[in-house]
């Protein structure tokens, strides 16, 4: 388990860091979100001891990381943005080195090593140079670096960034699977993968934490949105569904017409039943729906509006 | 530090660094060899082996410019600096693999006292004092080059700033004539060459072992100072 306990971290004139409290459990995914410049490298180079903190300090399983790194490093895997590798080296001996260097038995490294590249499907790259192999591969070399020497946090910085979507899939699939080894830092600018991985967020905003929560919580917040499109006078449909219990603002859309309806619906925060009450209500007044889809995502309505304004 | 060496020297030899190195310095010194050896009918090894120290000016910069520089250059420094390992170790596990390619080197030099051997005499005492004060001003130029690879993130720029502070290091010595004489004393107390000549005259100086060694051990704490302060 990792904690920063008030963590700052500046830049000469600029603070990167401000004051940055948060918790990564044992387990799990743990999403770090923020807009460019949010914090979001600083919080993993800092939680990994790549860089010291100003003031504050990292826990690492109740371990000061400023006082005890040996002790504290041997426990978290870390990839960064730009993934660490020395190209000259075939993927077998850099996994084998990266071993050594966390202090893993030299008899058990060959094993660790054929383990590690079985997990992240290397199998096909491991005799060839580093400096050979395509994007998709390095990254996944990166990933099976930050797990030699079986961690029990694995820190990744925007693992998929710039990579094609099938390899987009498959290292999700793989940091999800991580997720159920190890606890898993991960940093995203795509909501939807946060969406589908994580189990907790962690927002920064302007080098500050504006909001940590998990995943269901803070989706919760904002209320579903769905968007309506049903046969029906929009003066008869749209007073109807105002008054409908749970419906927190009915907006309607500009492609109504006076014999179809179409609008955009958002439920009160909590709601989970907004759709078996419009079927319902609009069955009731006799009003075939035509399309009903889900709206804007909630949580990235929570993101725009914990990370815009002064405040966040 | 054991893995850092390790990796350090096979990617002396996984890149053609190591084999430029070696290859540049045998060819030169082969050449030093035919002209002021072969040439003149010498045995003289002792001044040979001073003539042969001067080429650490020149190739201990290729030994040292990638070792810190390409680190920054390439953010690989992120994976050493994240590991359990200290800076310190870190730093003198890349030392010794530079030390260790010089070290291969003069013993591949010892072909030419083999030579000597087989067609003259040799003076074992002398020419090993000689050889002594050749690899201790190598350890401590190689320690100042390591220590410009640590100031910047590009191996070239690292190149040749070293190839700079070892011109100077150099010019210390044969400045002396025309500077005051108490400037003249403190740069041969500096100088790295001032400082082999008693290895040159068969003399076992403490004094010049002690400076080379300090050399050597101040630009290495140096670089743990630089690249701990840049952190921060």
């Amino acid at each position: 388990m990792i904690e920063l306990r008030n963590v700052s971290r500046s830049y000469g004139p600029f603070q990167a860091l401000c004051d940055v409290s948060f918790t990564v459990p044992e387990r799990g995914v743990l999403g770090l979100l923020g807009v460019n410049g949010a914090g979001k490298t600083t919080a993993m180079n800092v939680m990994t001891g790549y860089l010291p903190p100003n003031a504050g300090e990292v826990l690492v399983d109740g371990k000061s990381l400023q006082r005890e790194p040996r002790a504290c490093k041997r426990r978290i895997g870390y990839l960064p943005e730009v993934p660490p590798l020395y190209d000259e080296m075939t993927v077998r001996d850099f996994l084998a080195f990266v071993c050594q260097l966390r202090e893993v038995a030299g008899r058990a490294i060959p094993d660790h090593v054929r383990e590690i590249i079985d997990l992240c499907a290397l199998n096909e790259a491991a005799g060839r140079p580093i400096g050979k192999l395509s994007k998709g591969y390095r990254q996944r070399v990166g990933i099976a670096s930050a797990l030699c020497g079986d961690p029990a946090t694995v820190v990744l910085d925007e693992p998929t960034v710039g990579l094609d979507p099938r390899q987009v899939v498959e290292t999700r699939e793989l940091i999800a699977e991580l997720g159920k080894r190890h606890a898993v830092v991960f940093s995203s600018h795509q909501l939807s993968e946060v969406l589908k991985l994580c189990d907790r967020v962690v927002i920064l905003h302007q080098g500050r934490v504006v909001r940590e929560a998990k995943l269901d919580e803070l989706s919760g917040e904002g209320g579903p949105r769905l968007r309506l499109r049903a046969m029906g006078r929009p003066s008869r449909l749209i007073p109807a569904l105002r008054g409908l219990e749970g419906v927190r603002r009915v907006r309607p859309l500009p492609d109504s017409d006076g014999a179809v309806t179409s609008c955009e619906i958002e439920g009160a925060p909590g709601e989970r039943n907004l759709q078996a009450r419009l079927f319902r209500l609009l069955a009731s007044l006799d009003a075939p729906i035509l399309l009903l889809m889900p709206g804007d995502d909630s949580l990235e309505r929570v993101f725009l509006k914990l990370t815009s304004g002064e405040n966040g | 530090m054991i893995a850092i060496w390790r990796r350090e020297l096979q990617a002396y030899f996984y890149t053609p660094v190591g084999y430029v190195y070696m290859g540049v310095f045998l060819a030169l010194s082969s050449g030093l060899f035919i002209v002021q050896m072969l040439a003149q009918r010498s045995t003289d090894l002792v001044t040979f082996v001073g003539l042969m120290s001067y080429l650490w000016m020149l190739l201990c910069p290729v030994l040292t410019m990638r070792l810190l520089a390409e680190e920054r250059q390439k953010r690989t420094d992120q994976l050493l600096l994240t590991s359990p390992v200290s800076l310190p170790a870190m730093v003198l596990g890349k030392y010794l693999a530079a030390l260790t390619v010089l070290l291969a080197t003069v013993a591949l030099t010892l072909v030419y006292v083999a030579v000597v051997a087989v067609y003259g005499t040799v003076f074992p005492a002398e020419t090993a004092t000689a050889y002594l004060g050749f690899v201790l001003q190598g350890c401590a130029f190689v320690a100042v080059d390591l220590l410009c690879s640590a100031l910047t993130r590009s191996p070239t720029a690292a190149a040749v700033m070293a190839l700079g502070v070892n011109f100077a290091l150099w010019m210390m010595d044969l400045v002396t004539d025309s500077v005051p004489q108490w400037l003249a004393e403190v740069l041969s107390f500096l100088s790295l060459y001032a400082r082999n000549e008693p290895f040159l005259m068969a003399q076992l100086s403490f004094a010049s072992c002690l400076y080379d060694l300090t050399v050597a051990a101040a630009s290495l704490a140096a670089i743990v100072w630089i690249l701990d302060r840049r952190r921060r």
